[in-house]
């Protein structure tokens, strides 16, 4: 049987893997729980049946079938696992940043599912984050979608094996420090970050059509046409062109989103997302016509001069314009309390529950191609759940249980002080690190010790 | 493979420099040639191979080679008598894959119109045409030091960037002959990024692996097309691509360092990804990662090494609160478990033997102590030193057992393997004999606590060779010390921070206390200078150490002296 | 919630006169002196209970009743029914003012050349004008402690509030001079220093910072006999510390620097106050004993350790408090100080209790910093320093409907909500033209 899904799953071009990760699923009914579906409004001390893993029913008075946990979760609110667009939580290495274009590199490739960060995210109710590369480059590489099945030791277990692939794109500061001004190769403007994502397409398009024309002449009696050189760079781009790879671009300016999204418009390309998009309220109904919307910060500002021209509001105006607007953490410290960071959008612009909880379920769901698996409660998705103390829009909500899969990985009650995967034999003395907070945010991670370890102290930026 | 032929074809080549040597050097006016090339150990209690309960026989050997095994051998006039009444004899060991006795390239200099994102592949430590025998130095301390322990033949891999050549099979025996087994046993491979240019970091590393695994690839598809058709475009199969087409081809391992067990999931995730074939070396944590190597079928080679017990030593019994318990509960269990993975390898059925990089020959007899006392049987012990790694690197019919028409390698010891007071009294390597002094009393004197001499015997002056691990990757340069007037200085070169290239600065402060030696250079920086201390400890022509630099922290620092001053 | 805001603004605009001149188009709203009366609200005082139907009376920058049925006698009536008074928020430690964009440097002003600098003066580099002032006081956050850092004596620290052109204007009546506690913590992953090392460090450190301590008691003493010294400010500084004129803020966080820090400062009979603090919930009985009052922060922080449970910085303000600290807390932060009660509303979800969290952004930071005759309370009497609320400030769905400092009536404006205001219906839209 299994073989035959493998089978089938190399045919469909799926790659390898699906089945290999051995993926625990789990069974559980909660009980008495006001739940916010998200999508389908709340429910009132009502119980959820989980099976296998998948939400199979939502009602009153449900009993669990034989053999299956129930929990009492009177008084306390349910609602769909957070989803975190932009992280880089469980990521050995976020930038290989020694080339404008690094499409080749895979975030797959370098996944730790041993990070803690994936188990503080738990502890906040995250469920499963877009693990990106940084932002060095113009074009990054392409990411990993993670579930958080916390305790594997195989990276495999905790990539979204079923989620479409993702690119990080990066405008504006970072790419242009990196490569110009670092590296004196373009970009070192704005001008050379588009030149370089076109120029980067039209190679592409070349490497297409030579590789078209070998398919063509191969199997065609005395043929004289060699195979083309392979470049996983190039082939990555044209599935780009192809509409097989979501775009996850890092962007502040008005300017640089625009520039994007006349880029896009010339190369036919429909599946982009805007990522931190500071001033993507500038440019909002451009957004919400041509792209899949942005993913933004509830409330970071001024801590780089492009995105000294922020607002709070960014959110709610790109919400108000009708672009799908999500809210992300990029930090291993903000991750932890996303729920917080979407209630911020009840403050500056006074969005509605719904609207404020879409933006860390359903939305980010969407913008990384999982909605019809992940993000709400319905009958039929994976059962990714998390249990508040308070309603998850309040300040003073605690998350109480994390279920991915049906599988509890996080309870308050039983968490155990050291989750720690894995300890160095000759650990002496357990380090300390203090301002973490500072070194949470690793959208910039790897590109100081890329230039110089002496260096790296004087390069700060971060984002 | 036919046996016999690969055995004569391995043999040829020794054997012709042998009646080279014969004709050519009839005297010797160092006295020091051996008289003959043929030995009997008599008598002695002889294991064969892993299992073999031992017998009394006597070994003839001849020339490098195992002509009987038995009690009835009839001995020839030449052969010199080596009385085995109280000696113990075992296969000799097998290094799976070592350095002992290579040096490090020197840095390509970087041309002019360097380009970081797109660097020449011998720049960017991808050098896959090269072969560790032309970095193979057949004399060294490490190769004594290593022999001394038991061990007759190593894998020696070339040191380098992420692909930095194919290794070669070689025999510890005489310095002088051509020691070599099998050139290109294994095509090495490791996540060594490069510094400063692509590929950076692990992931790009990855992506440049498969790169070059999948142009290959098309080269031979584009090779095969213009050997059948005419009028097809010449191919131009690049150095690295031309030096990676047996991979390709499935006919050469990889033989692919990783040391930890996400590091070894990614190995084998590459290797499943792109179908080569695979040896994995210098395994250090791998309990969790157990039954994938055993389901891929993957061979290992371990470190010969188990952790340092200095933090179960410092664990203190009392005044610590409950939350310090907790975590040396958490040390000690992941000590233990280090201690047991042998043992569970063992178990699995997996195919397993050592790797001497990073370990200390001195703590051979230890470490394999610990292993054992932890669970891993003397058979596996015994084979995972002779026959496995022998069949991991296709040798079996050479080398790995004590058999007639098998390599002269040997190791004769005071006592049964194991045992604690068990020492070795001679090693045979490629028919060498190579004789080691028996301490009378406790063997537990460590080597390293013999009183050194005075610290005049430390040989510090001339041009030292240094790497240094740091969060950028590694770097290094040359370090020349020299004496002037009593007071010791010179200068360093080191990876010029502020672009490529080295950049080069007076030494200040230099000292040497004993074997210590320990001084401070300054690097200008972003508009700043920082003060780089090194101090590291001597032995021999090694040293190890650290490099420290203020607000960074401190980083290994390894050194070795290339061309030592001569003294005036 | 929109269209509650956009009343607000409407009735801001009725209120004022209309200055029409050729070249400027709108008006610019200025925070306004008067006298003003807050119409029965809920007014929770931190101090004295919480009061309903209550009304506040401010005049000459004070508040000069709290009560019922307080006639309006002149002043401008605010209706408050329905909605909440508290205090002005307290930040006790931030680089507020003192740096605009923190990846410019030319913008960066809390840390200067030296190891030894105490005499260099926060409240000097304020600016007045910095947009993350306006951004934050509109968050109910109307006082800040803004701290220099960097080195051993980095520096003096200043109490401001956050209205007012000049520093002075601004200046809140305290400071205290920083420390920055030699630390035996790692500072990062890229810290490799050896355990060894880390230790020699903190020792080295540590021994440096008492010769300089024992320079300026010399300095002291010798100055106090009437020897005529060689101008030396930084001694002289430090000196005020000695003498116990200024508190010396001790940033300390790792548990063993913190009991390192408690014996250091014993026998010296020196005002202190520890900062940070992040494993102060590890030595608590210790900090408690000890009596020295804490400022901690930020509380949405990582675990200083990867064994430590995942709310350790959330919990610990509550652990201290339970051992009996007093305790306020801070943001650490420069432009983001407006989170300051969202970190409260943590510390008091796991473990300090909204009213001890409301405490620690109002009248216990007022105490330890010498200053709760004025500050920390909605009591006639003190300044006239408060926020009117839809509900509770920590909540994010309560909105702050009026912030006065000082008695000055502060716009409810900053260039965020400007950008609001001209973005959320853009003009042209999508189509051009």
């Amino acid at each position: 049987m299994k073989k035959h899904i493998y089978l089938i799953a190399a045919f469909l071009g799926l790659g390898v893997g699906i089945s290999q990760a051995q993926v625990q699923k789990g069974s559980v009914l909660i009980k008495n729980a006001t739940v916010l579906t998200v999508t389908k409004g709340n429910l009132e001390s009502s119980d959820v049946l989980v099976q296998n893993g998948i939400i199979i029913q939502l009602g009153k008075n449900l009993t669990a079938p034989a053999g299956v946990n129930t929990i009492d979760a009177s008084g306390k609110y349910l609602m769909p696992g957070i989803i975190d667009a932009h992280s880089h939580v469980g990521l050995d290495v976020v930038n290989e940043a020694s080339a404008p274009i690094t499409s080749e590199i895979r975030m797959k490739d370098v996944v730790n599912p041993t990070d803690m960060g994936i188990y503080r995210a738990l502890a906040g109710g995250v469920t499963v984050s877009h693990a990106m590369h940084g932002s060095a480059n113009v074009v990054g590489g392409q990411n990993a979608t993670l579930k958080h099945r916390w305790g594997s030791m195989d990276p495999a277990d905790i990539i979204m094996q079923d989620a479409p692939r993702t690119i990080k794109f990066a405008l504006g500061e970072n790419p242009t420090r990196v490569h110009g001004r670092g590296n004196g190769i373009q970009p070192r403007s704005r001008m050379g970050v588009e030149a370089v994502i076109r120029n980067g397409f039209n190679e592409a398009i070349q490497y297409k059509k030579a590789w078209e024309t070998y398919q063509l002449a191969k199997n065609q009696k005395g043929n004289t046409t060699p195979p083309p050189a392979y470049s996983e760079r190039l082939q990555t781009l044209a599935d780009i062109l192809d509409g097989k790879i979501i775009i996850h671009c890092h962007s502040y300016r008005a300017d640089e989103i625009y520039m994007l999204i006349n880029v896009i418009k010339d190369f036919n390309i429909k599946k982009v997302v805007f990522q931190h998009t500071n001033e993507g309220f500038k440019v909002a109904p451009e957004i919400a016509e041509y792209t899949m919307g942005a993913s933004v910060f509830a409330d970071w500002w001024a801590y780089k001069m492009e995105v000294y021209y922020s607002t709070a509001f960014n959110a709610a105006i790109l919400q108000k314009n009708g672009a799908l607007t999500s809210i992300n953490s990029d930090s291993a410290e903000l991750i932890r309390h996303l729920y917080h960071e979407a209630a911020k959008t009840q403050r500056y612009g006074g969005l509605t529950d719904e609207e404020a909880l879409a933006m860390i379920t359903i939305n980010p769901a969407k913008q990384l191609g999982i909605e019809d698996k992940v993000g709400s409660i319905e009958v039929g998705k994976q059962a990714d759940l998390v249990i508040f103390e308070g309603h998850p829009l309040s300040s003073y909500a605690v998350p109480q249980m994390t279920f991915v899969d049906g599988v509890k990985y996080f309870d308050i009650k039983k968490d155990n002080n050291d989750q720690r995967q894995w300890v160095a034999a000759t650990e002496m003395v357990e380090p300390i690190f203090l301002r973490a907070n500072e070194e949470a945010h690793r959208c910039m991670q790897d590109v100081d010790a890329y230039f110089e370890a002496f260096q790296g102290a004087f390069l700060k930026e971060k984002h | 493979m036919n046996k016999q032929f690969l055995k004569a074809g391995m043999l040829g080549l020794l054997v012709a420099g042998w009646l080279s040597q014969a004709a050519m050097a009839q005297s010797d006016p160092t006295g020091k040639r051996r008289v003959t090339s043929t030995y009997a150990i008599t008598n002695a209690t002889v294991f064969k191979a892993p299992g073999d309960p031992g017998s009394k026989a006597t070994i003839l050997i001849k020339d490098g080679v195992i002509l009987g095994v038995g009690s009835s051998l009839s001995l020839p006039k030449e052969a010199k008598i080596i009385a085995g009444d109280s000696l113990y004899v075992y296969p000799g060991f097998i290094d799976g894959a070592g350095n002992m006795g290579i040096t490090k390239p020197k840095d390509v200099e970087r041309p002019k119109d360097f380009v970081s994102s797109n660097p020449a592949d011998e720049i960017a430590g991808i050098t896959p045409w090269r072969s560790a025998s032309d970095a193979y130095a057949a004399v060294s301390t490490q190769i004594d030091d290593w022999r001394k322990a038991g061990f007759t033949l190593s894998q020696v891999v070339p040191d380098g960037g992420m692909l930095p050549g194919k290794t070669a099979l070689v025999l510890l025996g005489d310095g002088k002959a051509n020691n070599f087994l099998k050139l290109n046993a294994a095509l090495a491979a490791n996540y060594r990024s490069s510094r400063g240019m692509y590929p950076a970091t692990l992931a790009g590393v990855m992506a440049k692996f498969r790169d070059i695994y999948q142009n290959t690839t098309l080269v031979l598809e584009h090779e095969r097309l213009f050997t059948f058709t005419s009028g097809v475009k010449r191919p131009q199969a690049t150095p690295t691509q031309t030096a990676m087409m047996p991979v390709v081809q499935k006919q050469l391992p990889v033989l692919f360092a990783a040391g930890s067990e996400l590091e070894i999931r990614r190995a084998l995730a590459l290797q499943k990804e792109l179908g080569f074939k695979m040896i994995l070396t210098g395994l250090e944590n791998y309990e969790s990662v157990i039954g994938a190597i055993k389901s891929s079928g993957t061979p290992v080679l371990i470190k010969l090494q188990v952790p340092d017990d200095k933090s179960i030593k410092a664990q203190k019994a009392e005044g610590v609160t409950e939350a310090t318990k907790a975590q040396y509960a958490r040390v000690k269990e992941s000590y233990d478990k280090a201690l047991k993975q042998a043992a569970q390898l063992e178990k699995a059925g997996i195919l397993f033997g050592f790797s001497t990089v990073d370990a200390k020959a001195a703590d051979v007899q230890k470490t394999l102590k610990a292993m054992m006392d932890n669970g891993l049987s003397q058979k596996a012990a015994f084979a995972a030193l002779t026959t496995n790694p022998a069949a991991i690197l296709g040798v079996s019919g050479l080398v790995g057992t004590i058999e007639k028409g098998k390599l002269a390698n040997l190791v004769l010891t005071t006592d049964t393997l194991f045992k604690e007071e068990t020492q070795i009294k001679h090693v045979i390597a490629d028919g060498y004999v190579f004789d080691y002094e028996i301490k009378k009393k406790a063997v537990k004197a460590e080597t390293s606590a013999k009183p050194e001499t005075a610290s005049n015997a430390v040989q510090v002056e001339g041009v030292w060779e240094y790497t240094s691990e740091t969060p950028a990757g590694s770097s290094g340069g040359e370090i020349t010390l020299k004496r002037e007037n009593g007071a010791l200085g010179g200068t360093i070169t080191y990876d010029d921070p502020t672009g490529s290239g080295k950049a080069s600065a007076p030494i200040k402060n230099a000292s040497l206390t004993g074997k210590t030696i320990s001084f401070e250079f300054d690097v200008a920086a972003g508009g700043m200078s920082l003060t780089v201390t090194i101090s590291g400890e001597i032995n021999g022509k090694n040293m190890d150490g650290s490099l420290s630099v203020p607000q960074m922290g401190s980083f290994p620092v390894k050194a070795t002296l290339s061309s030592p001053s001569q003294a005036n | 919630m929109n269209r509650m805001y956009k009343t607000f603004c409407a009735l801001l605009l009725a209120l004022l006169p209309v200055v029409a001149m050729a070249q400027i188009d709108g008006e610019f709203v200025k925070p306004r002196n008067g006298k003003f009366l807050l119409k029965n609200a809920t007014v929770v005082t931190v101090t004295k209970g919480t009061l309903a139907n209550t009304s506040v009376l401010l005049e000459n920058g004070k508040i000069s009743k709290v009560g019922t049925n307080l006639s309006s006698d002149g002043a401008e009536v605010i209706d408050c029914t329905g909605l909440f008074i508290y205090p002005g928020i307290i930040d006790g430690g931030t680089r507020l003012g003192l740096v605009e964009v923190s990846s410019v440097p030319e913008t960066v002003d809390y840390a200067d050349v030296g190891n030894v600098t105490p005499n260099m003066q926060a409240l000097t580099t304020v600016n007045p004008n910095s947009e993350a002032i306006g951004v934050t006081r509109v968050s109910g956050v109307t006082t800040v402690l803004t701290v220099p850092s960097g080195g051993l004596f980095p520096g003096t620290a200043a109490l401001i509030n956050l209205n007012g052109y000049t520093p002075d204007q601004m200046y809140g009546g305290f400071k205290a001079v920083a420390m920055i506690f030699p630390s035996s913590g790692r500072r990062g992953r890229f810290d490799r220093r050896s355990d060894e090392d880390v230790k020699k460090d903190g020792e080295k450190a540590l021994k440096e910072a008492n010769d300089i301590w024992d320079n300026a008691k010399s300095y002291l003493e010798l100055k106090k006999s009437g020897a005529t010294l060689a101008y030396f400010p930084e001694m002289e500084q430090l000196s005020k510390v000695i003498s116990g004129e200024l508190p010396l803020l001790i940033e300390v966080n790792a548990a063993s620097d913190i009991q390192q820090a408690i014996k250091w400062v014993e026998g010296k009979n020196i005002k202190v106050i520890f900062t940070g603090v992040a494993e102060g919930w590890r030595v608590a009985d210790e900090i408690a004993k000890a009596k020295i009052p804490v400022v901690t922060g930020p509380v949405q922080e990582l675990p200083t350790r990867s064994s430590d449970r995942y709310d350790a910085p959330y919990a610990n303000a509550g652990l201290l408090a339970k051992a009996g600290v007093k305790v306020a807390l801070r943001t650490d932060d420069e432009e983001n100080v407006r989170n300051l009660p969202f970190h409260a509303a943590f510390a008091a979800a796991y473990g300090l209790g909204k009213e001890e969290a409301l405490k620690a952004v109002t009248i216990n930071p007022a105490e330890i910093f010498g200053v709760a005759d004025q500050y920390g309370s909605v009591e006639a009497g003190k300044r006239a320093n408060l926020i009117v609320s839809t509900g509770d400030p920590f909540e994010t769905r309560s909105q702050i409907m009026h912030v006065f400092i000082d008695g000055y009536r502060i716009p409810m404006s900053n260039r965020h909500i400007r950008l609001y205001q001209e973005f959320l219906e853009r003009s042209p839209g999508l189509k051009a033209n």
